[in-house]
């Protein structure tokens, strides 16, 4: 038997973990009996002033209560990826024709894998027999060097595309978002209660990177159209006949026409103005190209061996948004801008969304810091009369022509189609420019709706799981089977209350965890238990049964432990999201069972042998 | 109230049978992997899909036309709960847009029946090669820890046995999905993250009932002769039938509970722990042990097995 003092130490134990547990629900209690308060009052009014009434018992509770995870609530839960190879290629100077075949490569691989870029990069240069200085930093650092600077760079880049993803979920108001990096390259996004998924993705996506670049004048735009074409009808590419250019298919010819191996006999039709036939030119140097034909003419400006026919330093660049045109086709014009950008975003120091002057069309307006000031100040001195295209992530808002001199740092951004869009804009430019462009890549979103469902068809698991268990443990082992009962509902409070105290969430993959560990928890008494029959029936009296069952059984419920634990941690370290929301519950709870299912039990037991409460039928 | 009252089968004798039995159950499996293989989720394969749930019944084929007619190429089908439905495409970075071509085009086609796209699933195939991975390690660091730990606290014939008794019951369970995949409506037993919280639970509670087989063997093997041992072995695993059973079967009522009441999310879960905790008691009465006596029998030596309390 334990001494007095042990005995003692025990119930004292017992009582504090009752009450902890009880302590850190209460608040979730208060959140639900309020709530439902809240929603019993038959006037939006009535229930308006109970909310002003108790607004720091509202706040309070919901602030401590138990969180429910995304499934549940309802809301997205996103993964983007950096684009770290992007963010080498910026960091790279004299870039040539291998450097962008190695980088192409590095590409391909960095998406089929998880591993670092970084290492990528290094095996795929030690491939080609190039040292990185040949293109990264100083020609004279080593590579050990520049794999260090470069390490550095994609790791600020990493945080810095946390914080101002941070920042532009932080402008939108979603509540409690819950932003974090994992390895190198991605960022966490978890979202609960996003209605609007749409406009959320199209915020978090953009890279916001804003340019001020010059047009190249309309002759010359004629021109390299022109020289496009006969291009295509030289090399008799029917637009129709080419597949929907994937860069890197044609990224290893990058040599001009004429030295290029003669193309394949064309075995389809081709067309005397390919180029025409998908892109319209005004008289006055304006291209456009319609809705439907956009994707393939934006996909073949973007192949290399097109490129190599532009003018040197210039690029081709479509329109954000679409005009109409006389019969109410969407028409994209595009631009021939120059390479290199006369001023950038970074000099954006505030940004507001508003109509414009007509006060039908949304706009944005800009105002810079006083560098930005003085050299916007100068580029448009110095250009009046030209027209400067206003680029945002690739895509041009606006051309304006020059009219004068802008003194005071004022820009504006117009070709925006409504104000939700323009107010969005004024997040992102705000927020300032990601480092490197970002791609989703996981989204799991649930809507409230299903969210109420899986709420449901949990709790009605938790409740039928709970009352199966604890009535066999009644019929089967009757008085001792209550002992087991009263054990079982304490570690399903301290399962929850673990989770409400350390703000963990609670998932329909949590619960599943939670109800397994209904049926686990009980293991332990029916080990014990079995033992203690088994001692009884050798003859034993019922107090040496019971400590010679609690000693006799502890071995394997040990063991047994051990190795659930094992698997439910290894689980939590190599699973994600969901699936650590079960491994979590069911930690949790193995290990409350180990307290509930041998300490409360015991003591109960010693309560009820010292009261002689207890015979050799209480086992069953 | 009992449910075995004292027993006495002769497991050991008739453990040939057993074997013979798990062989057949495991070569089914396999082949069954390698004819028909296993229906990856999105979670291991990448893709996107949505859940559709409509307001009033609707046929799976009319949906399925509007969606192919619409353009939008990919797979429909019932999805556990009424009048919804799972599509499942290629994956979309954009999900957005997905999501407002399917209800655009439903909007269009069929009215007078409001849905709602309740659910939006897309996993890259990036991170579906990283998941993959991430199973594979979890599954083996889990075993090689049971391994160690069994090991530790027993002698290494006993936790290799352990081992090869989870071994058995996984790859059990991984055939039946095989075999299974694909027929039921109500569950299409889909390979995806949550079958692989299905396998480390699996694991971890088939060397739970296996430990304490193995701990009555321990405590009562200590200082006999190995002619004694196939007596040992047989009351011993006798003697903890009741518990092995009863403690399979509480978990078993859970689990059950999870299956019939949780929802579709949850089905293939439930499923996959639920009969492989029924092949883990079993394998863990007619695999483990005899397999260690068969091992000891071979070998002709004596246990020295560590942690045996003298009482």
């Amino acid at each position: 038997m334990p001494s007095m003092k042990n005995k003692r130490f025990n119930l004292l134990l017992i009582a504090v973990v009752t009450f902890v547990a009880v302590w850190s629900l209460w608040p979730t209690w208060r959140d639900y009996s309020l709530s439902k308060q809240l929603s019993s009052f038959g006037s939006a009014q009535d229930s308006l002033k109970y909310a002003m009434n108790y607004r720091e018992d509202i706040e309070d509770a919901r602030k401590k209560s138990l969180k429910l995870g995304l499934d549940l609530k309802g809301g997205m839960h996103l993964v983007m990826e950096v684009d770290q190879v992007d963010l080498f290629e910026q960091k790279a100077w004299n870039k040539d024709a291998k450097f962008s075949a190695i980088m192409q490569a590095v590409r391909a691989k960095a998406s089929q894998s998880d591993a670092r870029v970084i290492d990528l990069l290094v095996a795929e240069f030690k491939n080609n027999n190039i040292r990185l200085s040949r293109y990264f930093y100083d020609i004279r650092n080593s590579d050990q060097e520049i794999v260090g600077k470069l390490e550095k760079e994609s790791d600020e880049a990493l945080s810095r595309a946390k914080e101002i993803i941070r920042n532009r979920i932080d402008q939108y108001g979603v509540a409690e978002p819950v932003i974090t990096t994992q390895g190198s390259r991605k960022i966490i996004i978890e979202l609960p209660g996003v209605s609007d998924e749409n406009r959320v993705r199209n915020l978090l996506k953009g890279t916001a990177k804003l340019e001020f670049r010059l047009l190249r004048e309309p002759e010359v735009m004629i021109r390299t159209l022109d020289r496009i074409n006969s291009y295509l009808v030289d090399n008799s590419v029917a637009p129709q006949a080419v597949p929907v250019a994937d860069s890197s298919a044609v990224a290893q010819s990058p040599l001009p026409p004429s030295v290029s191996t003669p193309p394949a006999p064309a075995n389809k039709p081709a067309s005397a103005k390919p180029l025409y036939d998908v892109i319209g030119v005004f008289q006055n140097g304006t291209a456009y190209t319609s809705e439907h034909t956009k994707e393939f003419a934006s996909s073949l400006l973007h192949r290399s061996d097109i490129q190599a026919l532009l003018p040197p330093d210039t690029e081709l660049l479509l329109a954000a948004k679409p005009d109409v045109g006389k019969n109410g086709e969407k028409l994209y014009s595009i631009y021939l801008v120059k390479k290199a950008p006369e001023l950038t975003g970074g000099v954006i120091t505030e940004a507001k969304a508003t109509f414009g002057s007509q006060g039908v069309q949304p706009e944005v307006l800009m105002s810079m810091n006083s560098e930005g000031t003085s050299k916007w100040a100068r580029i448009t001195g110095a250009n009046i009369g030209k027209r400067l295209a206003i680029v945002l992530d690739g895509a041009v808002y606006s051309a304006p022509v020059v009219q004068s001199k802008i003194p005071n740092g004022n820009s504006v951004i117009n070709g925006i189609e409504s104000l939700e869009e323009a107010k969005d804009l004024e997040i992102v430019l705000k927020a300032g420019a990601l480092p490197a462009p970002v791609r989703i890549t996981e989204e799991r979103s649930v809507g409230p709706s299903l969210g109420a469902d899986y709420i449901r068809a949990g709790m009605q698991s938790l409740a039928w799981a709970f009352c199966a268990v604890s009535i066999f443990m009644l019929v089967y082992y009757k008085k001792a089977g209550i002992a087991a009962d009263i054990a079982l509902v304490l570690n399903i409070l301290i399962v929850l209350s673990v989770l409400a105290g350390f703000n963990a969430s609670l998932s329909l993959p949590g619960i599943a965890g939670i109800v397994l560990t209904i049926g686990m928890a009980v293991d332990a008494n029916v080990l014990i238990y079995e033992r203690i029959r088994e001692e009884l029936a050798e003859g034993k009296s019922v107090v040496s049964a019971v400590t010679q069952g609690y000693d006799r059984a502890f071995s394997s419920i040990l063991d047994s432990h051990v190795t659930t634990l094992s698997a439910a941690f290894l689980l939590y370290t190599y699973g994600i999201g969901p699936i650590q929301g079960f491994a979590v519950t069911l930690m949790i709870g193995t290990s409350a069972s180990l307290f509930t299912a041998i300490v409360v039990t015991r003591e109960i037991f010693n309560l009820l042998l010292a009261k002689n409460l207890m015979s050799d039928k209480s086992f069953g | 109230m009992r449910i075995f009252q004292k027993t006495n089968f002769n497991f050991i004798r008739y453990r040939k049978i057993a074997y013979g039995f798990s062989l057949v159950l495991l070569l089914a499996g396999m082949a069954s992997l390698a004819v028909k293989g296993l229906n990856y989720g999105i979670d291991f394969r990448g893709g996107s899909e949505v859940v559709i749930r409509f307001d009033k019944d609707v046929d799976v084929g009319q949906i399925r036309s509007v969606l192919d007619a619409a353009g939008v190429s990919g797979t429909l089908k019932q999805y556990g709960m009424d009048r919804s439905f799972l599509f499942s495409t290629v994956f979309q970075g954009d999900s957005g847009q997905l999501k407002s071509l399917v209800s655009n085009a439903l909007n269009d086609r069929i009215k007078g029946n409001h849905h709602e796209i309740v659910r939006i699933d897309a996993v890259g195939p990036s991170i579906a090669s990283d998941l993959k991975w991430s199973a594979v390690k979890a599954l083996l660091a889990s075993l090689l820890a049971i391994l160690l730990y069994v090991g530790f606290r027993f002698e290494i014939k006993f936790a290799t046995a352990g081992v090869v008794a989870i071994f058995h019951d996984i790859l059990t369970v991984l055939g039946l999905f095989s075999i299974l995949g694909g027929i039921f409506t109500f569950m299409p037993l889909e390979m995806d993250q949550s079958i692989i919280a299905a396998f480390l639970t699996i694991a971890g509670y088939s060397i739970t009932d296996t430990v304490v087989v193995y701990d009555r063997i321990r405590e009562r093997i200590r200082g006999q002769k190995p002619s004694e041992y196939e007596r040992i072995f047989n009351e011993s695993m006798n003697q903890t039938l009741s518990r092995t059973i009863i403690t399979s079967g509480t978990v078993l009522l859970s689990v059950f509970v999870l299956f019939i009441f949780a929802g579709p999310a949850i089905r293939g879960f439930a499923f996959a722990v639920f009969t492989g905790i029924m092949i883990g008691t079993y394998s863990s009465i007619f695999v483990a042990a005899p397999l260690v006596y068969d091992w000891l029998r071979l070998t002709k030596s004596a246990v020295h097995l560590r942690g045996s309390k003298v009482s």
